[in-house]
C-alpha cells in the first residue's frame, strides 16, 4: 500500500506505465480519489487498463477488475446487482476509453442505463483508439490525422464528425449525464461528487489529452484540454433525464486555431488551401456548439474564468482528506 | 480455499518511473519585480502574503527588517515596485505603496515596537553622521544586531531631507516623528545640532568609533548659473521647504515662478499654491515622453505628483528654459523662457541650447531654483576621502546619484551590513539578486481572477492648508489588495502541480510539495500550469 501523500488518496498510483503528460491518467487519479477507495472499479479494455496494470503491477489501490473490451458495463451491470442482492451499498465505477464508449462498449452501456444499474459510468475519451497505435475512433474528431484516417492528396484526415454520445446518453431519460476535462478540476470535482450522490446510472465524459496521439508537446495536455473548453469545441454541459441542466459559460471564447496550433494531428490543415476550408468547418463546428448550448449567453456564474481561479492554499482537496 | 496464482500481482509502485524522464522539475523560489527593483529590497511579496492572512504583525515585521519607516515610505515613496509589477499584464498593479502605509500607520496606532535580533550587546560601536533615511536605517539595522550606536546631526529634528524637504501635505511630521522614535527607542544615541566638522571633531570621531558612516545626504542646493542669488528675488527650493518646514513665515508676491522638473520643483510650487500664490513651474523635460531623445533622461518627478499639482492648479510650462531674468529695478517682474533644445553638452557640462524665436515671458515676482542639491563637505575632508578598509563608509545621497529615500534607505541597510561584516573580520557579499528574475511570461496570469485596484482616496479641499492629501485604504480594501499580489515565482499553495501530476509523483505536505523523483516521468505539465512560475525545468545530461 503506498500512502505517501497525507492529503490524498492515490486510488490510482505511481509506476503505472503512461506516457509522459498522459491527460487519461491524470483524469482517472482525479475521479478515482474523487470517488475514493471503497469503490469498486470495473475497467474496459484500453490505454488505462493496459497501462496501469502491466506484468501484475496493479496501480490500482482498490479492487479493480477487468474482463473484456466490449462489455465493461454489463461486468459492473452484474457487480452491482451482486452488491444489491447482499445489501451493500458499495458504489461501482466503470471506467472505459473513447473506444469502449462510443464504439465497442456502446450497446452494453446502453443496457445498463436501460435497466437502471446503479453505476457510474466515466469515459476518458482521448479521440482515438490510442493504445493499439492511433487508429479513428468515432470519437475522433473532423479532420484529425490518425494512423486510419492519414491526410494527403484526398483527404484531410477523418471525414465524418465526432459523434455526439453524450446527446445517445442522455436521449435515455437518465438521471445524470455530464461532460469534464481535466483543465478544471474544481468543475470536474463538483460533477463526481454530484454523481455520487444520485442513485441510478449515471455517466460522465472526460476529455483526456494524449500527448503522443494528438502529437502536442507532453507539458501542454492541461493547456490543450481547456483550449478545446475555451474554442467551444468540448462544451461542458450538464443533462438530467434528458433536459440540458447547466453548462460552463466561456468568459471570452478563443479561435479554434489557438487549439488546434499545438497539436500534430492537426498540422496539416495549416498551409494548404483544403486545410484552410477545414479550419473553417472547424470554427463552424464550434460556433454550431456554442449556439446549441448557450455557452457565450448562459446565465451562470460558472465559468471558464472563475472555474479557473487559483487560490492561496489550495483550489479543494479530495473525499476523505486525511489532514 | 484459493489455488496460488503462478505470479503474485504486486503494486506498480515497485517500478520507477523516472528514469524515464529527459528533463526535470524543480521548486524555485524566485526574486518577483516588485523587490528586484525596490532600492530598499523590501521581500514586497512576503509581507503582502502575509497581509492577505491579515497577520498584520508579521507583515509589518517582514516590512521593517529592510525599512523601517514604511508609513514614511508609503506615502512619499515613488514605488518604482508598482511600476514593475507584473499584475499590470492582467489589470493594473497591486497597490504596494498604499500597503506599505496602511501598515506602517496600523503600527504606530497601535505601538509596536521593533525587536532586536540578539540580546548580547556587541563590543564596538558606531558613528553615524546625519539622521536622514540613510542614516537612521543603517543606525536601526546596526541596533538590532546589538551595536552601540551614536548618530550626529546638525539639524534641530530627526529625519534630515524627509524633515525639512517634504511638505506636510504628503507626509505630515507626526507620522516621520513617530517611526523615528520607534527606530530610536532599539537604544539608538541621537546628538543634534552636533555639526561634524564644526562641533565635533572628525579626527576626534574616528579615534572614539571602530566605525563611521557618513550619510549626510545633498543639502547645498545648486545654484543657477548665471543668476545672482543674493537677490531677494531668487530663492533655492531646499531653502524654501526648509523655512516652511521649521514653520517660519514665508511671504509669498501674487506670482510664483518654479525652475526645474525634479520633485523639490512640484513640492515647492504645490506648497506655494497652498500659501495662495500662482505658481508656474519651468521644466526642461516633458512628463508624456517618458525618455526624451534630446534631453536624454526622464523627467525626474513622479508622474503622479505632477498630475496631483496640476490638479491643484499649478501651471507647468514643458520642454522651457530660463533666457533671463526680467527685473523692473531691484525686483523681479518676470522671466523670459525660450524652448530648450539640450540642457547638457556632450561633456555634461550645464549649456542649455535655447531656440530664438520661441520666446515667452512669464510674470513672477519670486523666481524659486530647484534644479538639484549637492553635498556640503565643508570640514569634512579627512571623512570624503576614506575608505572602507580604514573604517569609514559613505551612503545615502552623499555617495551616489538616485535621490530616491528609498535607495538610501537601501544604503543604509547596506553599509550596516558591510560594517557588521568588516567589523567581525568577513567578506561581505550582496547576494539576493542573484536569484533569478520572474516575468509575467514565466506565468500563467489566466489562472488569476481580474480585480480591480483599490486607491486612497484623495481629500476634498485640498488648498486649504497643509492637511495630507491621499488618505490611505480602508480595513477590507487592505485585505482585498493584498491577496491581489500575484506571488510572482513564489509558492502560493494553489495545489495545480499537486492536482495535476499524471503519475501522482507531487507529494503535497502541509506548507510544502515534494516532487518523488522516482516516479517522476518529467512531462512538465506542473511547471506549464504553475500560475506564478515557482517551477523550472531543467535538462538532464
Amino acid at each position: 500500500m503506498d500512502n505517501r501523500d497525507p492529503f490524498r488518496h492515490n486510488v490510482l498510483t505511481s509506476g503505472h506505465r503512461a506516457c509522459s503528460g498522459c491527460g487519461e491518467a491524470m483524469a482517472a487519479r482525479m475521479v478515482s480519489d474523487l470517488v475514493g477507495p471503497e469503490a469498486i472499479y470495473v475497467n474496459a479494455t484500453g490505454c488505462l487498463q493496459v497501462f496501469s496494470t502491466h506484468n501484475q503491477q496493479s496501480a490500482w489501490q482498490a479492487p479493480w477488475l477487468h474482463s473484456v473490451f466490449a462489455n465493461a458495463a454489463a461486468v459492473a451491470s452484474g457487480v452491482e446487482a451482486a452488491l444489491r442482492a447482499k445489501g451493500k451499498h458499495t458504489p461501482v465505477v466503470v471506467q472505459a476509453g473513447d473506444g469502449g464508449t462510443f464504439d465497442i462498449g456502446l450497446q452494453c452501456l446502453s443496457g445498463m442505463i436501460e435497466r437502471g444499474h446503479d453505476v457510474l459510468f466515466v469515459c476518458y475519451d482521448n479521440e482515438a483508439y490510442m493504445n493499439t497505435g492511433v487508429q479513428r475512433s468515432s470519437s475522433t474528431p473532423h479532420a484529425v490525422r490518425t494512423s486510419t484516417s492519414p491526410p494527403g492528396q484526398f483527404s484531410q484526415g477523418k471525414h465524418e464528425i465526432k459523434k455526439d454520445v453524450i446527446s445517445i446518453i442522455a436521449a435515455h431519460q437518465m438521471p445524470y449525464a455530464a461532460t469534464a476535462t481535466i483543465a478544471y478540476f474544481p468543475d470536474l470535482k463538483a460533477k463526481v461528487e454530484k454523481a455520487m450522490r444520485i442513485k441510478g446510472p449515471r455517466f460522465l465524459q472526460v476529455l483526456s489529452p494524449c500527448p503522443l496521439g494528438w502529437a502536442h508537446d507532453s507539458g501542454l495536455s492541461v493547456t490543450v484540454s481547456r483550449l478545446a473548453v475555451e474554442t467551444g469545441l468540448f462544451p461542458l454541459v450538464e443533462l438530467e433525464h434528458g433536459e440540458l441542466t447547466g453548462v460552463m459559460r466561456i468568459a471570452e471564447q478563443k479561435p479554434v486555431e489557438a487549439y488546434l496550433r499545438p497539436q500534430g494531428r492537426f498540422k496539416h490543415l495549416f498551409g494548404s488551401k483544403a486545410g484552410s476550408v477545414e479550419l473553417r468547418h472547424l470554427q463552424a463546428l464550434a460556433d454550431a456548439r456554442i449556439r446549441r448550448y448557450g455557452l457565450l449567453d448562459a446565465d451562470t456564474q460558472w465559468t471558464t474564468e472563475s472555474a479557473m481561479q487559483s487560490e492561496r492554499h489550495g483550489r479543494g482537496g479530495y473525499a476523505g482528506e486525511q489532514a | 480455499m484459493m489455488p496460488k496464482l503462478e505470479i503474485e500481482p504486486g503494486s506498480s509502485a515497485v517500478y520507477h518511473t523516472g528514469d524515464w524522464r529527459t528533463r526535470q522539475p524543480r521548486y524555485q523560489d524566485k526574486w518577483p519585480p516588485c523587490s528586484q527593483v525596490c532600492p530598499a529590497s523590501e521581500d514586497i511579496q512576503a509581507w503582502l502574503a502575509l497581509a492577505a492572512e491579515q497577520q498584520w504583525q508579521a507583515a509589518w515585521r517582514k516590512l521593517t527588517d529592510r525599512n523601517p519607516f514604511p508609513a514614511t515610505m508609503g506615502r512619499i515613496c515613488y514605488h518604482a515596485c508598482e511600476s514593475a509589477c507584473n499584475r499590470k499584464h492582467l489589470d493594473s498593479a497591486v497597490n504596494i505603496h498604499a500597503m506599505e502605509r496602511y501598515l506602517g500607520d496600523m503600527a504606530i496606532a497601535r505601538g509596536w515596537q521593533h525587536k532586536p535580533y540578539c540580546d548580547q550587546p556587541q563590543a564596538q560601536r558606531v558613528a553615524i553622521i546625519g539622521a536622514g533615511p540613510a542614516g537612521l536605517s543603517c543606525a536601526f539595522q546596526l541596533a538590532r544586531h546589538g551595536y552601540a550606536v551614536t548618530i550626529f546631526d546638525a539639524g534641530v529634528a530627526p529625519g534630515g531631507t524627509l524633515h525639512s524637504g517634504i511638505p506636510d501635505y504628503r507626509l505630515p511630521k507626526a507620522i516621520l516623528a513617530s517611526e523615528i522614535d520607534a527606530i530610536l527607542a532599539l537604544g539608538i544615541e541621537l546628538r543634534l545640532n552636533s555639526r561634524v566638522g564644526d562641533v565635533v571633531n572628525e579626527a576626534a570621531l574616528r579615534d572614539e568609533f571602530d566605525a563611521v558612516f557618513v550619510a549626510i545626504g545633498t543639502q547645498q542646493p545648486r545654484h543657477y548659473p548665471h543668476a545672482d542669488h543674493s537677490n531677494h528675488s531668487l530663492m533655492s527650493g531646499l531653502e524654501f521647504l526648509h523655512r516652511l518646514n521649521r514653520g517660519e513665515p514665508v511671504a509669498l508676491p501674487k506670482q510664483v515662478a518654479v525652475i526645474g522638473g525634479g520633485n523639490t520643483a512640484i513640492d515647492v510650487a504645490r506648497c506655494a499654491r497652498r500659501l495662495g500664490a500662482e505658481a508656474t513651474v519651468i521644466c526642461a523635460h516633458d512628463p508624456h515622453g517618458s525618455h526624451h531623445r534630446e534631453l536624454g533622461t526622464e523627467m525626474p518627478a513622479s508622474l503622479q505628483e505632477v498630475v496631483e499639482a496640476e490638479a491643484e492648479g499649478v501651471q507647468l510650462i514643458y520642454r522651457a528654459g530660463v533666457r533671463r531674468l526680467v527685473r523692473s529695478g531691484e525686483h523681479l517682474s518676470g522671466i523670459e523662457i525660450a524652448h530648450v533644445d539640450q540642457l547638457h553638452d556632450r561633456h555634461g557640462n550645464f549649456n542649455p541650447v535655447l531656440f530664438d524665436g520661441t520666446e515667452e515671458f512669464v510674470a513672477a515676482g519670486l523666481a524659486i531654483f530647484a534644479i538639484g542639491q549637492e553635498t556640503d563637505w565643508q570640514g569634512l575632508a579627512q571623512l570624503s576621502q576614506a575608505s572602507e578598509k580604514e573604517g569609514v563608509w559613505i551612503g545615502g545621497d552623499a555617495a551616489g546619484k538616485s535621490k530616491l529615500a528609498a535607495t538610501a534607505v537601501g544604503s543604509g541597510y547596506q553599509a550596516a551590513m558591510s560594517i557588521m561584516a568588516s567589523l567581525k573580520g568577513e567578506s561581505f557579499r550582496y547576494g539576493e539578486h542573484k536569484k533569478s528574475k520572474v516575468t509575467f511570461r514565466d506565468m500563467q496570469l489566466h489562472y488569476y481572477p481580474k480585480q480591480t485596484r483599490c486607491e486612497g482616496e484623495m481629500s476634498e479641499q485640498r488648498l486649504e492648508g497643509f492637511n495630507e492629501v491621499v488618505k490611505g485604504l480602508v480595513d477590507d480594501d487592505a485585505v482585498y489588495e493584498a491577496k491581489r499580489c500575484l506571488s510572482c515565482g513564489v509558492c502560493f499553495e494553489c495545489d495545480n502541480c499537486w492536482h495535476f501530476c499524471p503519475d501522482a509523483a507531487v507529494i503535497k505536505k502541509t506548507g510544502a510539495y515534494e516532487i518523488d523523483y522516482d516516479y517522476c516521468k518529467g512531462c512538465g505539465i506542473c511547471a506549464q500550469e504553475c500560475p506564478c512560475g515557482h517551477i523550472d525545468m531543467e535538462a538532464l545530461k
